[in-house]
């Protein structure tokens, strides 16, 4: 919401007619409606976590307080925790300050999560960056030069290894991966994570692993969908037909006119797979001792540091929302008739 | 993921079957799933009954960690001496009830709701459909979590842990299965003749939607069981001694260079089984699907 607002205030300032304009444009009419539309499921969210969490037995205090605890040592921690006040309260003051970008203080170390949380994101969006560089990266390749001939030799063992692979759970494969190449080989570190300032390559290096277990069953599940799609395509499209029939060859009608249109229903996938993906993140930081978003959240969960918990969270369904309208965004970089409002 | 993969074409099990051996290959894609399913589902409930396996907990400490195909332990034993096939098995139970269950859970609930909620539409449609969104823009693992460790850990509570994740993925198939009956004109005929909006549903709707929901449990039965395993793994599952394949994996990695094959094993029974429920879900969906 920040970011498009400024640009239409800036706008209106420089030229009226512009204005109009950006206004009018149906993409930009687009990125509004569909923020408008997050803003209830983010609030929804967050007050899904906050009910989920004032029900979950055992609190912060007890625990850091240990069982010896007396009730007005709890109490007294309680009013420095802020817990006293009914959960109304408590949660408007918690919104309040999520909107002004301050998402409160962990309960268990003081330190204002906001920053926690940054750091923390960095590690977990460049595990998800990764891996979803090296999964789409292989994917399209292969489902398009499975899709060129279609069940040939290639096509047949794509398909054979991908359904296969989908099988495999991803903390399966982290299992494996650590026991043939770190514990086997010592190609990697099993476990443990480099700071990119330490130098790029060590930072690869400890990223690897954890990005390749969450890679290969999306590589599998992407190089199905369009390898599916795109046969789909050539097989019965009349756009394909009418390519053919002007004399396009064959790789361009694969690369030029079918791939096009698949990609459409590739990025929905993957916009769809980024929400779903940051929470599986949470068992693989956990494998390979990755200071990311996940392992906070289990820390925070297993301490009962709601604030904590509540943040992750929200940060969670903020990433889901953003990934399915930058998915809209990219249609209409690809889609004219949704650029130019044509629907 | 098996919602969006829903929609992927059934194109490679289309074509497989061509030429000479496709009457064959047609029955081997239901053949190969089924006889899976039946070996592990059989070796998992009937084996034990029948045949004299070793308890899964109560080993003995002396007889910890031996190989594979030592004298009364096929798989060879855990660091507890607790018999590892044994284990695999009991593990295996515990593993299906919970995916029976919660798929069950999912078909009834998530089922009648996304049912329900297409049929009537208006204020209660986008009601449901506005609180499914949440649940799903809500990530289903820190539900579960947070589900699994307020109601600490226990079987019957990572059932309806995961509960919440399969009914509004439930919900989302049925209600749009039910969208896209509506435009059937035997649908309109009902409506036109009275038919009472309690048999709509039932004689009319459910008959219709039901392959489709048996068809997204199979593919989800895959994704329960490995949920699952990953509670269990991260210990908010079912707590040990009592096995599940996820908490076996999880003990395992403690000692994954010592006595690696503690880890392999059930990670192996965990990929076959998820294997078979997808090559059965993808198969009925091609089949269904009236390809």
């Amino acid at each position: 919401m920040t970011t498009t607002e400024p640009v239409t205030d800036d706008a209106r300032e420089a030229a009226p007619g512009a204005v109009a304009r950006l206004v009018h444009s149906p993409s930009v009419r687009l990125i509004a409606r569909r923020l408008v539309a997050a803003v209830p499921i983010v609030l929804g969210v967050s007050i899904l976590t906050f009910i989920v969490l004032s029900l979950i037995p055992g609190d912060a205090a007890q625990l850091l307080l240990g069982p010896e605890a007396t009730p007005e040592q709890i109490a007294a921690m309680h009013r420095q925790m802020g817990l006293d006040q009914p959960p109304v309260q408590r949660y408007l003051g918690w919104l309040g300050g999520a909107l002004t970008g301050d998402l409160g203080n962990s309960l268990v170390s003081g330190q204002p999560v906001t920053g926690e949380l940054g750091s923390r994101l960095a590690v977990t969006g460049e595990l998800v960056g990764l891996a979803f560089v090296l999964s789409l990266g292989l994917a399209i390749p292969v489902a398009l030069l499975a899709a060129y001939k279609p069940n040939r030799l290639f096509d047949r063992v794509s398909m054979l290894v991908s359904i296969t692979g989908l099988a495999v759970a991803n903390y399966v494969i982290a299992l494996l991966l650590v026991l043939v190449f770190a514990v086997q080989f010592a190609f990697f570190p099993a476990i443990g994570f480099v700071p990119i300032g330490q130098g790029i390559g060590e930072n690869l290096r400890s990223m690897l692993l954890p990005a390749v277990s969450i890679a290969f069953p999306l590589f599998c599940f992407y190089t199905r969908f369009l390898r599916g799609d795109l046969v789909d395509q050539l097989r019965g499209e009349d756009y394909i037909v009418t390519a053919r029939a002007k004399g396009i060859g064959p790789g361009q009608v694969l690369l030029r006119h079918a791939f096009r249109n698949s990609s459409f229903g590739l990025l929905t996938v993957v916009g769809l797979n980024l929400g779903t993906l940051i929470g599986a993140t949470v068992i693989i930081e956990q494998i390979f001792a990755l200071p990311g978003i996940g392992q906070l959240l289990l820390q925070a969960i297993n301490t009962r540091d709601f604030v904590v918990v509540q943040a992750c969270v929200v940060v969670f369904a903020v990433v889901a929302v953003l990934a399915n309208l930058v998915t809209d965004l990219l249609y209409a970089v690809l889609d004219p008739r949704i650029r130019y409002g044509n629907r | 993921m098996a919602i969006v993969e829903a929609s992927a074409s059934p194109a490679l099990l289309e074509e497989a079957g061509q030429g000479r051996f496709r009457g064959w290959l047609r029955h081997l894609e239901l053949i190969f799933p089924g006889a899976l399913l039946v070996l592990i589902i059989g070796g998992c409930f009937v084996w034990p009954l029948v045949a004299a396996v070793p308890d899964p907990v109560g080993g003995d400490v002396l007889e910890s960690n031996l190989p594979a195909f030592s004298e009364g332990h096929l798989l060879g034993t855990d660091p507890n001496g607790n018999d590892v096939w044994s284990r695999i098995l009991y593990g295996g139970r515990a593993s299906l009830v919970v995916g029976v269950a919660v798929n069950v859970l999912g078909l009834i609930v998530g089922g009648t709701l996304g049912a329900v909620s297409a049929h009537v539409g208006g204020l209660l449609d986008a009601v449901i459909m506005r609180v499914l969104d949440v649940l799903i823009a809500f990530p289903s693992l820190v539900l579960t979590l947070a589900v699994a460790q307020s109601l600490g850990p226990s079987q019957v509570n990572t059932i309806f842990a995961l509960a919440f994740f399969s009914v509004p993925a439930f919900a989302r198939v049925s209600r749009a299965a039910t969208l896209r009956l509506r435009e059937q004109p035997f649908m309109t005929a009902a409506r036109l003749s009275g038919t009472s909006g309690r048999r709509m549903l039932f004689r009319h709707i459910a008959p219709n939607i039901t392959p489709q929901l048996v068809t997204f449990s199979m593919l989800s039965m895959g994704i329960i069981i490995v949920i699952e395993g990953a509670l269990s793994f991260l210990g908010l599952g079912i707590p040990p001694p009592a096995p599940s394949w996820g908490n076996m994996i999880s003990q395992g990695q403690q000692a994954l260079s010592a006595t690696p094959m503690l880890v392999v094993w059930p990670c192996v029974v965990l990929f076959l089984t998820v294997l078979a429920f997808n090559l059965l879900g993808e198969t009925l969906r091609a089949r269904w699907s009236g390809r």
